[in-house]
Formats: structure tokens, sequence, C-alpha cells
């Protein structure tokens, strides 16, 4: 096009990170941390429920990593990231004090807003739980706001539970409906066992006045998404956060394109109603 | 914080990727200044067994050779397979389409009693190789970048895709199109696509990619006049030692 | 805008002249083929050539382009690098004119891309006319890029001894002014520039069976057809169609550390959609693992999503992943066939 119709731009890039400091770092399991970061010049994340930001180790790379904490708790920001590849595992290695990059907060997250006033089932399945638990502190804040909530977890061993003495807390609540259950059980399990569609049945939901959101790996989307259907969920009401390789975050970079879709971009959360022509999606 | 102690070693090779690391010339004072090499036949006399990290070099073509690897895997914490011979076999493993007697008596004359010899294999035939810089020989900058990628606690990646993506980025004539036959379609890059780039084929010293279309591509040579033995003959380079192992 | 008119033989001053403000970059020999290169000397600049390996894209978007200067440690700020110089790409076929057209869009959206966008501003095109077609594998005239209305500064159009020259930007015509050497057309050229118009139009043959805007339905209903199945069995995953193809801008992001190992730069270079790990993510989980996915991918987002975003094709029918392709897919044919219904 004509070069004068190109916009002005901002010579401190979009790919240039902020710093931040971690400040503590809690040991959620044998493969996943806690992190909490704040920015050096004191400024708040002000994340939405669902968003994520691109985390830099220096000289190993940048990474997509969902937002664990809630805007409604503070300033600083939580991270709980899995070591999987060289910057998670350089972020694993790093003690309090460390200076890490932040981009974002970006994409789409829920739309707390309209889920105002309604009943809220959430669904998470392993890591799911990582981006979810930014909602179900935002929801579980203004708890008012919102009709019956329903938690479902579910994860592959007990060992792999995470934020445990939050689930102790939520299992506690008597305005929380928490259910847990585990593929395969240890000897200490005395829980529900089987994977997390087995907590559906007999599950109380309302059709007309609830939103259903899930998050978990790829393989279970297919069938919890059947579950809620079958619930009488319009789709909607039905939300999801996909996982994909968001390498830039800023929606140029292509990697985590679903059909025409740029997950960082329009998602990563999205209603199911949107992700059904999308062929690639789950 | 401590220096990283490297021990750099050979078996069955010409010792071409060891010179590589013996060149590094402009950037040797600070790799030694983030390493301590103690053990490096090629350019010092010093022989140390304290060492963390194993560069090694070659081929392992005979029975001692094996025990001699077991001994440094054992030692290493990270063993780095270095170029062609250590990584794949290499050139070495061409031996092992001929006679093993007859290949003997050739290599070692009227000394051929005083030696043994076992068909070429690679490092990984023997003992787990933790990461490997490819090539015959190895690309100095990679050789670096590994160096620079284990100081930082960085697991070194080698490229997952073909060597056509580097001579694109180059703007490179494809081989093909100057009626030479090229590996490169299915060879690993990183190394600069720096054959094709200087006017020769891709032979494939850098091993294939994790999943290569290789029916298409044989399809691709045999277009272009390459006999099935000629398409043999031409993975048997450096590729030798995958096609004994399938 | 005006229409002026340059004698061929002043091309070279021209250039010469051109090149003591700006870097000329052009098309040049390299072992026998067609490249974009600096020009060093106003006779190497090849205006009558065509058929390029990789587009002049990367004069925009470089093969490989450093984003960021960090330390290791976070000590202190990381710093954004920008780097951009004036430049003239002077031969700019329309094909590549509307492709960049492509590309600005795709970098201005929503988050402006500095890196790309200062280059490009700084950057004039100088574009030429295609005489006929470069060869059999393209399809300009079917993309509807064989014209091109805007995204130039200057278009010349060779016609006997002389270049008519339209300009399309005052920048253009003021390069031109300060020359001085340009003359205003006469009626005689224009009627001149439409008769060369016409014979070019009649040379290049319309490749599609269909009208190109039918291409986005086509693909909508074949995406489950066996066609992708077929051609990802012939794919190599090479990624030469994507790196030779004039709007793909997808890249990868990558850290490189001094050997001091506490300062490095933040860089990217040009990635494939069609390489095995372009979907793949930190788990292990590849979200476009088969090869015939892949291949569907890249006609999708030149035949359709591009459109969907962008309102024009990511495909402009320059032919040049065709003429890089070693198992011969060509879009050509993959479309006609989309059409059969196959």
């Amino acid at each position: 096009m004509d070069a004068r119709l190109l916009p002005t731009v901002d010579l401190d890039t979009i790919f240039r990170p902020r710093l931040a400091q971690l400040l503590n770092v809690e040991e959620m399991t044998a493969k996943e941390k806690l992190f909490t970061f704040q920015f050096k010049d004191g400024t708040p994340l002000g994340q939405d429920p669902g968003q994520f930001v691109e985390v830099s180790a220096f000289g190993i790379g940048e990474a997509p990593i969902s937002v664990s904490s809630s805007p409604t708790r503070g300033d600083t920001f939580e991270l709980c990231v899995r070591a999987v590849g060289n910057v998670t595992n350089a972020l694993h290695r790093m003690a309090p004090g460390a200076t890490v990059g932040i981009r974002g907060p970006f994409g789409r997250g829920f739309p707390v807003e309209e889920m105002r006033g309604r009943n809220v089932l959430f669904v998470a399945g392993g890591l799911g739980l990582v981006p979810l638990r930014s909602l179900i502190h935002a929801v579980l804040d203004m708890r008012q706001d919102f009709g019956a909530v329903t938690i479902l977890y579910g994860t592959k061993n007990p060992s792999e539970l995470l934020f445990r003495n939050e689930l102790a807390q939520w299992e506690a609540r008597d305005d929380v409906d928490y259910q847990v259950t585990v593929d395969v059980a240890d000897e200490s399990w005395r829980g529900n066992v089987g994977v997390i569609t087995t907590l559906f049945r007999g599950l109380p939901v309302d059709p007309r006045n609830t939103v259903a959101v899930i998050v978990g790996p790829p393989v279970m989307y297919r069938f919890v998404i059947r579950e809620v259907l079958g619930k009488g969920l319009p789709m909607g009401r039905i939300l999801v956060s996909l996982e994909r390789r968001m390498k830039c975050g800023v929606g140029k970079c292509g990697h985590c394109q679903i059909n025409g879709v740029y997950v960082c971009q329009k998602g990563p959360v999205f209603t199911y109603a949107e992700l059904r022509n999308l062929q690639e999606a789950i | 914080m401590m220096k990283p102690k490297i021990a750099v070693f050979e078996f069955s090779s010409c010792e071409g990727c060891q010179l590589m690391f013996a060149n590094l010339e402009d950037e040797i004072l600070e790799v030694l200044g983030a390493v301590e090499i103690v053990n490096f036949r090629e350019i010092m006399t010093e022989k140390g067994d304290d060492y963390q990290i194993a560069s090694v070099e070659g081929a392992i073509t005979r029975e001692s050779e094996i025990e001699r690897l077991k001994k440094i895997r054992e030692q290493a914490k990270v063993l780095v397979a270095l170029g062609a011979c250590a990584h794949l076999g290499g050139v070495n493993c061409i031996k092992n389409y001929q006679d093993q007697e007859e290949v003997r008596r050739y290599v070692y004359k009227e000394r051929a009693e005083w030696f043994d010899t076992i068909p070429a294999r690679p490092l990984s035939a023997v003992v787990p190789v933790d990461y490997a810089v490819p090539g015959c020989p190895i690309d100095k900058k990679e050789l670096l970048e590994v160096t620079k990628s284990l100081l930082l606690g960085k697991k070194p990646s080698l490229p997952d895709y073909p060597v056509c993506v580097e001579c694109k980025m180059a703007e490179n004539i494809c081989v093909f199109d100057k009626g030479m036959t090229c590996l490169g379609p299915v060879t690993r890059a990183g190394c600069a696509a720096i054959c094709p780039t200087f006017g020769n084929k891709c032979e494939g010293c850098r091993g294939l990619v994790d999943n290569p279309n290789v029916n298409s591509h044989k399809q691709v040579l045999q277009e272009h006049g390459l006999s099935v033995q000629g398409i043999l003959n031409s993975f048997r380079m450096f590729e030798g030692y995958l096609e004994v192992a399938k | 805008m005006p229409l002026k008119v340059i004698e061929k033989r002043d091309v070279e001053p021209l250039v010469r002249h051109l090149m003591e403000r700006f870097q000329v970059v052009g098309i040049k020999k390299k072992d026998g083929k067609n490249t974009y290169g600096v020009i060093e000397s106003p006779a190497e600049l090849r205006l009558d050539s065509c058929a390029t390996i990789t587009s002049p894209k990367k004069y925009f978007f470089p093969q490989r382009e450093t984003l960021l200067q960090f330390a290791v440690d976070g000590s202190w700020e990381p710093q954004a690098v920008v780097e951009a110089q004036p430049r003239i790409i002077f031969g700019m076929r329309p094909c590549d004119i509307a492709a960049t057209w492509m590309l600005d869009m795709a970098f201005s959206e929503v988050n402006p891309d500095a890196n790309y966008l200062e280059k490009r501003k700084r950057a004039l095109i100088i574009g030429v006319d295609c005489k006929e077609p470069c060869d059999e594998y393209c399809f300009c005239k079917s993309m509807g890029t064989l014209e091109v209305e805007t995204g130039y500064d200057l278009f010349f159009t060779a016609a006997d001894d002389t270049y008519i020259v339209r300009t399309g930007t005052p920048e253009g015509e003021a390069l031109l002014e300060e020359w001085g050497k340009a003359r205003e057309a006469l009626y005689e050229d224009r009627v001149k520039l439409r008769a060369v118009q016409r014979e070019k139009d009649e040379r290049f043959k319309e490749a599609l069976e269909f009208d190109v805007e039918e291409l986005p339905r086509f693909l909508e209903d074949s995406y489950r057809s066996l066609l992708w199945d077929v051609l990802g069995e012939k794919c190599l995953s090479c990624g030469s169609c994507n790196l030779v193809c004039p709007t793909c801008y997808c890249f990868n992001v990558l850290d490189e550390v001094k050997l001091n190992l506490s300062e490095g730069e933040r860089y990217r270079v040009w990635d494939s959609c069609q390489l095995e790990g372009f979907a793949k993510v930190a788990t292990g989980e590849n979200f476009r693992e088969r090869r015939g996915d892949r291949v569907r991918h890249r006609f999708f987002r030149k035949g359709k999503y591009m459109k969907e975003m962008f309102g024009r094709f990511g495909c402009v029918g320059c032919g040049r992943c065709t003429r890089a392709c070693l198992v011969h897919i060509n879009p050509i044919e993959v479309y006609n066939q989309l059409k059969g219904g196959e």
C-alpha cells in the first residue's frame, strides 16, 4: 500500500519485555512450581483471568505461560510452571531475587462480566487448573455476584494435584461444590477414581443459567464438552482455553494459528460455539 | 562458579573435528574464560581424568575402543558426539559393506594380525550420548552454540528441518536445478547450507531430520537420473550405519 | 498523478544518481539466475529480468533480524533494536508490489511491528511492468495481480526506447523532479502506453479454470478431501515454498548470547508452517503433525484465511513456490483440482 498510510509505530517495540523480579517460589509437585513475580517498576500486570504472558529467561528464550493469579489479589502475579522446555527449566532453576522479562498480558481472557449472575461450572484437567485458578479466584472474591459454583478437578494421579492448600479450602466451603478425581489412585487416596467425565454422573446443572469453563489437555475437551452438552448447556455458554505455540503473542509469527484464527489474539479463551467451525481446534 | 572441565577424545576419525575445535582462534580465549580444558591430545600434553564434559570425535571400529568409550562415559556427566563419525558412524561405515577381513588386510597390511576390526558404529550404538555437534567437519559456530548452551543450562537443540531451508534463505540456486542430485531435502540443517552455497551438493553429513519423507525424496533422486544403486551409494556416504541398524 | 517519460539510455544515469542518496536494490544475476541484491554499479540492474528465487520482502523482513539486546541476568533494561535505512527497490514486479501490500497489512494490523514498518517506510518502490509471463508457473493474471494501481512510488512500463513512468506518490514524483531528466508524457506516449498494456494483457493467459473469488468456497468444500493426503505423501516438508513466498511472514524467535555469557540478543528468523515442528509445543504435543494437514494449512492460508483477514488473497500467483518445489506441488493444479471437486 501507499507507505504514507502505514501507522506510526513506537520504536520501543512490541517485542521488548519489561523486567520483573521473582519474589517467591513454591514447590507444587515434582514437576510444577508456583512463581510469584512483581514488575520492577511496581506496576500491576493488569491481566484478565485467562490471559497469558510471554516470559523471558534471557539467553534461553521466551515462552507463553498462562497467568495463574487473579487481578483481584494485589500487584504481584503468579505463574505455575511445569518444567518441560528450556525456558521453563530455566525458571525452575531460579531463586527469589532473579530477574525475568515479561510481555503481555496477551489474548482474550474469560468474559467475567458476562458471567456475573450465573452459576459457574469449572472443569479442570491436570495443568488446566493453572489458568482456571485465575478465574476461580476472581469468582470467589466476588462470590455474591455469582450463583452456584462447582469445581471439578481431575489429574492422572494424586501426586499431580496442584494448589493443595486451596483445594482443601474449596472443599471446606459451603458455597462451593468441589469434587476431585484421579485416573489412577495410590494407597493414600480415599477419593474418586476415574477420568473426569465420571464426575458428571448425577451432577446437578441448571442449563438455563450455567456457564461451563473447561481447561485441560487436548484429549479432554471432546469428552467433557459432550458431557456438558448432555446437561443441556448452549454452545455459547461453554468456554474453553486452548493451548498452542504462542511464540510472539502479538498476532504475527503464525505458530498458534488454528485454521484462520490466531489463538494469541482471538483466544486462548473461546466459546464452543466459536470453535465448532474451526476443524483444527479440538 | 567453578569452570566446567572439558576433555576431548578421539576414536576412528581424521581428527578434523578436533582441529575445528583447536582452530577457534578468535574465540578460544573467551571459551577458556568459561571452561577448563583438561585433556585434549591435539593441543596439549597434560592429561587430566577429572572432567564433566567429554567431547568425543570418531566412530567405534575396534573392540578396545568400546571399553575406552565406556570408561569415558562413566566419568563424564555430559557426553557430546563431535562430528559425523561420532554422531552417525560417518564414512567409517562404508567399510561395513565390504568384506571385513579384506578391509583389515588393506588397512593394516603386513601387521593386520596385530589389529582386530569390527563393523563401524556411532558412539550412540555403544553408550548413551547426550548431545551431538553434527557434520563433517563440525561447524565452528555450532560448536560454540552448543558450548554456550551447556554453560547456560540450555539443552542444545539441533534444527529439525532440512538443509533446503538454509539454501532458500541464502538464495542459492537449487542443486537439482544445476543438474546434480542432493540430500539436502532430508538432511538436518544447521550448517548454513555450506556445500550448496559453494557449488557442491549436500551429502548428508549431518544426518537425517527426525521424520524425513525418504520415499518421496528417493523419487526425486530417481527423477533426476540417480539409479537405485546410486541412491544407496549416496546415502551410504554418511548414513551407512542407519541402513544396517534398520 | 502525472505521467512521465524516461529514455531507456537514461536509466543508468538515474540509477547512479539514486545511488548517491540511497541503497539501491534490484534484480541481478547470480549463477545465471535472478535474485534481488544491492546494486553496486548501475549496469548490474536488470529491469528486463524476472522470476527471482526469493522475493524482495527480505528488505522489509530479513531472513534474520535482531529484535532485542539484553543482559542475561536482567541487570539492565532490555533494549529494542530497530534497524532501517533509506533504500530504493528498483524494478519490483506487480506481483511483488501486491505481495508487499499484504505484508503491510499483516505487520500494521492490531500490533504494529516497528521492525517491519520502519524499513518499509524508509524505502521507495520503483515498479517495473512485466512484458510476458515469467514461465508456465506464474499465474498473476488469474490472481488479479498482473496490474497494480497503488503500492509503488514510481512504476515503469517499457515502450520502444523509453520507459513511461506512472507516479504513485509525491515522494516518487519528487525523486524524478530532483533528477530533472524525465519529461512530461505527451498524448502519443499515453496512446503508446495503452497499446503496450493491451499487448501485454494478451500475452498473459488465465491459468485458473474459475473466477478466483470462488476459491475460498472451493477450499472450504474440500477441507476433508483426499487431495491433501496425496499432496502430503509427496511433500518433503522442506519449507521451500514458504521461504520463497512473497507473502509468507511467519517467523521464529530465538536468543543468542555472546561468549561472555552475560549479554545477548533476541532475533527472529523466517519460519515455515510446512516444517514438522512449526505447531509443536514444549510438552511435545504437535498440533499439526500430519504432512497433509500442513500442506492444507498453507493452501488455506493463501486462498482463504488471509483473504478473510485482509480482504485479499495471500497468493499473488508469482509461481515461486512451484519453481522451488522438488515434488511439483503447483497451486495452479491444486486450485483447479479443487474446482473439479476432488
